[in-house]
């Protein structure tokens, strides 16, 4: 950081000997960034201070560790009430002051934490793991939600999150949705149960822009699908046809408006339809087949996705291409031919599945030509960066995994550069001639 | 009316938090205290240590798999169960001289109102199922030596509460 200083420093000297600025002007700026740098107020003696509070803080923690078998239960019980009560009464009178109150909020957040492990401690306790952790975000979410700096929200959201995620996954616990080897289904309780989690995540996350909690939620519910869940999916098609349907979902409502690209809900769409084309090597559907058939749950879950998705392509502004209307229909062709495209997969031989892998391969090209033409008229230099790597990727994976000889792949890579040299030309044709009918 | 910042709700979560760990605490310490008798169980430690809890010595009971009587013998039955423990005249040798080592002699879900039934949950473990107590670990300190204690070389000293949990009061070494 302080190399960032002296870098402006300099820069702004050399911009005012070049005339550009007045010496004044740069010595005003360069006190104006100086005096915004983080902890700005903090003087020597306070950096002292703190040395001082930290080294009595780890001195004071030494000696109680020393001492710890020593201490009877109900003296560490009432000290760690005293700290918490302490923590959370100096959050709350130094609201006010950010850079007293935002560490203290975060110790206050990991308080309940703090004492649950205490007590397994002091009183041997064991049991499920993920209780301690739900039992954590119901005591924390509270002040979280009343604090008015979104940093506990987050960490709240944080919180369900991995404990849906660990939860879930597991066999064992309160939250538990996979099945126990030779046991009964999970009971309905703990679906109502993680549905409130997942629910809570969302809510509780402070940021205006849903992209995240909505990627989390998708990749969940694709998850459960692929795990031993009573909504299991085990047949390529409907796994396919629900990660497609997820993805378009958190593609078409995971971003605003204003936003000018799509960001990881892009990029996840993006990493479907390429994993898609590696369909080319399907030989059967027996190796996912092996942990048992598709469920009623999960098929039907599998097919409500698609519906959604596809009425969601149909009616709603689409961000895969950040263009505005202008790219809006090739946007929802895209989209729509990624979804359907599944559908080879039911019954499928391995001439279906090539077929398929095709069609991702062309959705792939489409989207990079689109992408770069789109960028050329928008002058949008990150827009055609984006295709470009999207064919680079596409072709040169064809490259390996399907031409094989260095003869036919050397052929193959003379023939992409001369198509991207053409690509290039016409773009460039396009650009200038936007720019003159702009002029005229 | 704003809520974000409020300093009387804010106290009042504080004051809840405390609350809960107040009351709490209060209920652990009258669990350990019940008065109800004080018997040991045969151990199998396992896995010593865990880099996030502390150290502790993770234990397997000789009750952890329950037979005779009703206990189940189907893999599927898993969930809430009590175990009836009863003293079927197995004895150690402690330091506190020879005792008594308690055993699983019947299982029920529903048991009798009377003493000497534990609350267990059944879950599926990779060796198939098994009754879970709540005193599968006892954390000690790093120097301790029962740490490295090694299967049916300690007992546990237990005792059952007024809502017939297992309450883990010692790691005993045997003789």
């Amino acid at each position: 950081m302080a190399s960032y200083y002296k870098k402006l420093k300099k820069d702004l000297e050399a911009s005012a000997g070049a005339g550009l600025i007045t010496p004044e002007q740069a010595a005003a700026i360069y006190d104006r960034v100086y005096g915004a740098r983080p902890f700005a107020a903090f003087r020597a003696a306070h950096w002292i201070g703190a040395a001082a509070g930290l080294f009595v803080a780890l001195g004071v923690i030494l000696v109680v560790a020393s001492n710890w078998d020593r201490i009877d239960a109900a003296t560490k019980m009432f000290a760690f009430l005293l700290l918490f009560a302490g923590a959370g009464e100096a959050a709350v009178r130094l609201d006010g002051k950010p850079a007293a109150a935002v560490p203290l909020e975060m110790v206050w957040f990991f308080m309940p934490i703090i004492g649950i492990g205490l007590y397994a401690q002091i009183f041997n306790l064991s049991g499920d793991p993920i209780k301690p952790y739900l039992l954590w975000a119901a005591l924390a979410t509270p002040a979280a939600l009343l604090s008015r700096r979104p940093f506990g929200a987050y960490l709240c959201s944080i919180l369900l999150f991995f404990t849906l995620y660990s939860g879930t996954v597991s066999h064992n616990s309160v939250l538990a949705l996979t099945a126990s080897r030779a046991a009964d289904a999970q009971p309905l309780w703990h679906w109502a149960l993680a549905l409130a989690v997942l629910a809570g995540g969302v809510a509780i996350y402070p940021g205006k822009k849903l992209s995240l909690p909505l990627g989390a939620s998708v990749v969940w519910l694709f998850v459960m699908l692929l795990a031993d869940t009573a909504i299991k999916v085990r047949s390529s098609a409907l796994i396919l046809l629900s990660g497609m349907s997820l993805a378009v979902l958190w593609l078409t409502y995971g971003s605003e408006p204003e936003d000018d690209k799509a960001g990881l809900a892009l990029k996840t769409w993006l990493g479907a339809v390429y994993a898609t084309t590696f369909f080319w090597h399907y030989k059967g559907d027996g190796y996912v087949n092996r942990s048992g058939a598709d469920t009623a749950a999960g098929g039907a879950i599998a097919w409500l996705l698609f519906a959604g998705a596809l009425l969601s392509v149909v009616f709603r502004p689409q961000r895969l291409l950040p263009a505005g209307g202008k790219d809006d229909m090739p946007a929802k062709i895209l989209l729509a031919a990624s979804m359907l495209c599944s559908f080879l997969l039911f019954d499928a031989n391995e001439a279906t599945a090539k077929a398929l892998a095709v069609i991702a391969n062309l959705i792939l090209a489409a989207f990079g030509t689109v992408s770069i033409m789109s960028g050329a008229r928008d002058s949008s230099e990150k827009q055609i960066n984006l295709g470009v790597a999207v064919l680079t990727l596409t072709a040169i994976t064809r490259f390996i995994d399907i031409f094989g000889t260095m003869l036919k792949s050397g052929v193959a890579f003379i023939a992409t550069g001369l198509a991207f040299g053409a690509l290039a030309y016409f773009v460039n044709k396009g650009r200038k001639a936007l720019i003159e009918s702009v002029k005229k | 009316m704003n809520w974000k910042g409020n300093t009387k709700y804010l106290r009042l979560v504080l004051g809840a938090q405390l609350f809960f760990f107040a009351g709490w605490g209060g209920w652990l310490i009258a669990s350990r205290n019940t008065d109800s008798p004080e018997f040991y169980l045969e151990t199998e430690p396992v896995d010593p240590r865990d880099l996030f809890s502390g150290t502790y010595v993770a234990l397997n009971y000789g009750i952890s798999s329950p037979k005779g009587g009703r206990c189940p013998r189907r893999t599927r039955d898993l969930g809430r169960l009590f175990v009836k423990l009863e003293d079927k005249g197995k004895k150690a040798v402690t330091s506190a001289g020879e005792v008594a080592v308690y055993e699983a002699v019947d299982c029920h879900a529903n048991p009798p109102q009377e003493p000497g039934w534990a609350k267990a949950e059944m879950i599926y473990r990779f060796g198939g199922p098994v009754a879970m107590y709540g005193i599968e670990r006892f954390y000690l300190n790093e120097n301790d030596p029962r740490k490295d204690a090694r299967s049916g070389s300690v007992l546990a000293k237990v005792k059952i509460d007024r809502n017939r949990d297992l309450v883990l009061l010692d790691l005993v070494e045997k003789f």
